[in-house]
């Protein structure tokens, strides 16, 4: 049975003042109802101020981004009615589409707008905290083009990616929400409200498709209504069908011109964005002649793929991919954190990913640098010199280690002469324990062999 | 201002008029007396150290949909009868900074839904000019005490005649800028795509003074013209109208009280003779421009009035407005259905591209369109009325400045039955100057006022 599934991705412009007025954008750390004016707070009388700049720039170079075409006519803003104690005028201003008929990873985009969020309601105390009312949206619309909650969430992944290359978007966790639409062949369409994660939209998709089809085999239809993600239990619940269905009564805010975007806009706006993850990925994969599967992981952060360019530059290209991929990476994630939130520089790098190079250092003592690295914003030659990491020079003190080790593992020496080469690995291994990681392998392994003999 | 305590004095005589009068007119809502003569202390204090702004010792009543901080911006509805404004609209700011001094706030029809002064929450608005007669409104406080003599100037608002039409039927001058022109920032809606803020003064002098003040670009309206509003057309009042182009529609005269055409032809006589050149113009969509409006109007004020859910300013305002409010607000839900979706308000939106074409084409050929400002005589006081549709018709000749966006200003052009009739002068956008020059010169004509 076919799915069809489609994507309504909100997510918050970073800019400094809210959509319509001068009131920051900060409702996280701010006190309730601090940053807030006249405006936002929909008080009697008080007008939007003029479209916030920054931020249609952003909504245009998103829709850019996305491979849309930016419409040239007017663009209105619409005020969409409803009643909601989070809403302070009773409508949300939401722009017609600023970008069309775009795509990503061959999911169609059908359009990009810019919407202002509401406040925040807490049903149990009845508050309202208008500090978020007002902040920017960008409101990203896709085709049915996804079959199966994988592609979704591959495809919501790879949004992700392109939303923050913009660096026009929030990047603190939380903040995107999207609305999915699911259906199977012949089916009504459900949509599925409050998803907050890229892991909650699969989860929603899993559940829905498996009660979709559990209410067939019974011979029920599938009613076309409105159903709330509830992240706790990973399941979906009804909210309304469509006969309830709100009319917004739409119409062209009479408080605000319709928006220009002009071609020249564009063109200034196109020659400052970055390049798309995926042209990169597919980039360096040919000009760095590194593995695509590598390409993807130094594309995911735009500071990291940068960092990665800057650092090929003066390390073979493939050395560094493989230490940042494999190793940088593993202890970013470890910490949580993204390469621009860590204090690791190029220069850090470049200086490790050499002494690695040049057998200064072993590749064991490499990765425990590295691991340093996150919390020392000092030179990894200095971390070596203070912890007494450089390698062992002096060969009586290999050769002690040797011994004890050939000594302690007899079953092992016996494997091996008995015509299992692999067993000296796990000798190699105890030795290079025994030293602290500081050992030379291949000088270990030249030691045993001759030992053995 | 005179004399080093002139504006306290002024104040105190005007303070005094108002104690007399108000209880009679109704149009006063709320005195700010101690905040008034602060004020005016202040401004006696400037005067003799000569930093006096263009506006000082001038006093003012504002209508009661402006907000102006501190004092109650009620719309004179039971929805926000408590509502105290805590900010300035900008035209208040503006007028503060040129040493204006506000007396108090001004009766209004519940929030601007009328064009009588009778639907108040306040109770309706007597007309000083004629006292059996309704004020006209919406703006009937703002006017009326201009009329009763309780201040200089007032700034009411016009939407479709709100301005104009009491201005009319109380014999004072008044005029409704282009939209754009004086920004809305602090004037709560009636219907945001037609709604100006406009003065409304005994004689042409001091409304070109105050309109230089309170025009001009705001940062905060993104409707607000950028260049647009010229501070100095008290300075530039000029009364040679030789080669003045005025233009007269042939559509007005059979919607119009034979008696007000007789007033109001006798005025366009004088133009002629003071060097205007009379010329017809056509304007045949005029009979389309009442449902336009109300159809635009309705929607409006529908969604205009959607924060008043009961959450934040206590009353639900369908659960406390009045018949008008009402009507106006279910009539915008009816409409603005989604099964409607361009039946009406779009539908009234290609009109109203039309209509304002139609204005803009007449007024290539001339530089001014004059003709009544209402069709017919204010209705006597306790008269009710309660076909809506002959209550919206007192609109016909106001309703297409606001469709259009253009200037309209008011001049008394003489009495019907004792009755003050105006001449409507309707000018190109931006054409404010034009309209306050031909004002001033009919003003002068008549020997100085009236």
């Amino acid at each position: 049975m076919k799915t069809i599934i489609g994507f309504e991705i909100h997510e918050q412009i970073a800019t400094k003042t809210k959509l319509y007025c001068d009131s920051p954008t900060d409702y996280r750390d701010a006190a309730p109802n601090t940053n807030v004016c006249e405006v936002c707070t929909g008080m009697p009388g008080s007008k939007p101020h003029p479209v916030n700049q920054e931020a249609i720039d952003a909504a245009v170079e998103i829709a850019l981004m996305l491979d849309c075409e930016i419409v040239k006519d007017p663009i209105y803003i619409q005020r969409k009615h409803y009643d909601y104690p989070d809403l302070p005028s009773g409508y949300q201003r939401t722009s017609l589409p600023i970008g069309k008929n775009g795509s990503l990873g061959g999911i169609g985009i059908w359009e990009v707008h810019l919407e202002e969020d509401p406040g925040k309601y807490e049903p149990k105390s009845g508050k309202v905290d208008y500090n978020r009312s007002g902040v920017p949206l960008v409101e990203i619309v896709t085709a049915p083009d996804i079959t199966n909650p994988e592609d979704g969430r591959r495809f919501l992944r790879e949004l992700v990616k392109v939303l923050q290359y913009t660096g026009k978007v929030k990047t603190e966790g939380g903040t995107m929400r999207t609305d999915t639409n699911i259906s199977l062949e012949g089916g009504a369409r459900v949509e599925i409200k409050n998803i907050n994660s890229v892991k909650g939209a699969y989860k929603a998709l899993k559940f829905e498709i498996t009660r979709q089809k559990n209410l067939r085999k019974r011979g029920h239809a599938v009613k076309r209504e409105t159903r709330a993600f509830v992240e706790a239990q990973m399941i979906t619940k009804a909210m309304r069908t469509k006969e309830e269905a709100d009319d917004y009564r739409y119409i062209p805010d009479p408080d605000i011109p319709p928006l220009l975007i002009t071609d020249s806009k564009i063109a200034e706006i196109k020659s400052k964005m970055p390049e798309t993850p995926q042209m990169k990925e597919k980039r360096f994969a040919s000009e760095y002649g590194i593995k695509l599967g590598d390409a993807n992981v130094l594309a995911s952060e735009l500071e990291l793929a940068n960092a990665f360019e800057k650092v090929a530059k003066e390390v073979e290209a493939d050395h560094a991919a493989r230490w940042i991929v494999r190793d940088l990476k593993r202890v970013l994630e470890y910490n949580s954190l993204t390469f621009k939130g860590s204090s690791i520089t190029t220069e850090q790098l470049v200086e490790l990913f050499n002494m690695i190079k040049s057998h200064e250092i072993t590749v064991k003592t490499g990765q425990k640098v590295i691991e340093m690295l996150a919390e020392r914003p000092h030179s990894p030659r200095k971390i070596v010199e203070e912890l007494g990491l450089g390698k062992i020079k002096e060969d009586h003190v290999v050769e002690e280690a040797v011994k004890d080790a050939l000594a302690e593992n007899q079953k092992a020496v016996d494997d091996y002469t008995r015509g299992n080469p692999g067993a000296l690995n796990y000798v190699v291994g105890q030795v290079m324990r025994k030293t602290k990681g500081r050992a030379d392998p291949s000088t270990v392994l030249k030691m045993l062999k001759e030992q053995i003999k | 201002m005179q004399g080093s305590n002139g504006a306290v004095e002024r104040v105190l005589r005007y303070l005094e008029a108002v104690k007399n009068d108000n209880p009679n007119i109704n149009a006063i809502v709320d005195i700010d007396e101690a905040g008034v003569l602060d004020a005016a202390a202040s401004v006696d204090k400037q005067t003799s150290s000569d930093r006096a702004g263009s506006l000082a010792g001038t006093v003012f009543t504002i209508k009661s949909n402006i907000n102006v901080k501190g004092l109650r911006a009620s719309c004179a509805s039971e929805t926000l009868k408590n509502y105290v404004a805590g900010y300035d609209a900008t035209v208040i700011s503006r007028l503060r900074d040129a040493g204006a001094l506000i007396i108090g706030t001004a009766n209004m029809d519940e929030f601007a839904c009328g064009s009588s002064g009778e639907t108040s929450c306040f109770g309706p608005t007597k007309n000083p000019a004629a006292p059996d007669r309704v004020p006209g409104g919406s703006s009937s406080g703002s006017v009326a005490s201009v009329a009763a003599g309780f201040c200089d100037a007032s700034l009411g608002s016009d939407t479709g005649g709100s301005i104009r039409n009491p201005a009319s039927h109380c014999g004072v001058a008044a005029i409704k800028p282009t939209y754009g022109c004086v920004s809305r920032y602090g004037l709560i809606d009636l219907a945001m795509s037609l709604d100006q803020i406009g003065p409304i003064a005994k004689d042409t002098v001091t409304l070109a003074e105050v309109l230089g003040v309170i025009a001009g670009h705001d940062p905060r309206d993104a409707t607000s013209i950028k260049n647009g509003g010229a501070s100095s057309y008290s300075k530039n009042l000029n009364d040679d109208l030789s080669g003045l182009k005025v233009g007269v529609a042939q559509e007005f005269e059979p919607l119009t009280d034979p008696k007000i055409m007789d007033v109001i032809n006798k005025k366009i006589e004088l133009l002629e003779e003071l060097g205007a050149e009379i010329k017809g113009v056509t304007l045949p969509h005029l009979g389309n421009a009442l449902p336009t409006y109300y159809l635009t109007m309705f929607v409006e004020f529908f969604s205009a009035t959607r924060k008043f859910d009961g959450r934040r300013y206590g009353k639900r305002i369908e659960a406390v407005c009045g018949r008008e409010v009402l009507r106006r607000i279910e009539i915008g839900r009816y409409i603005s259905q989604k099964e409607f979706s361009g039946r009406y308000y779009k539908k009234a939106l290609q009109f109203r591209s039309l209509i304002k074409k139609e204005l803009l084409n007449a007024l290539k050929d001339v530089d001014v369109i004059v003709g009544p400002t209402v069709p017919k005589l204010p209705h006597r006081t306790g008269e009710t009325i309660d076909d809506p549709l002959t209550m919206y018709a007192y609109d016909v000749l106001t309703v297409p400045a606001n469709l259009a966006g253009i200037p309209a200003g008011v001049t008394p052009a003489g009495k019907v039955d004792g009755v003050p009739v105006g001449l409507q002068i309707q000018g190109k956008p931006l054409g404010e100057q034009t309209i306050l020059n031909a004002m001033h010169a009919l003003e002068s004509a008549n020997g100085g006022r009236r």
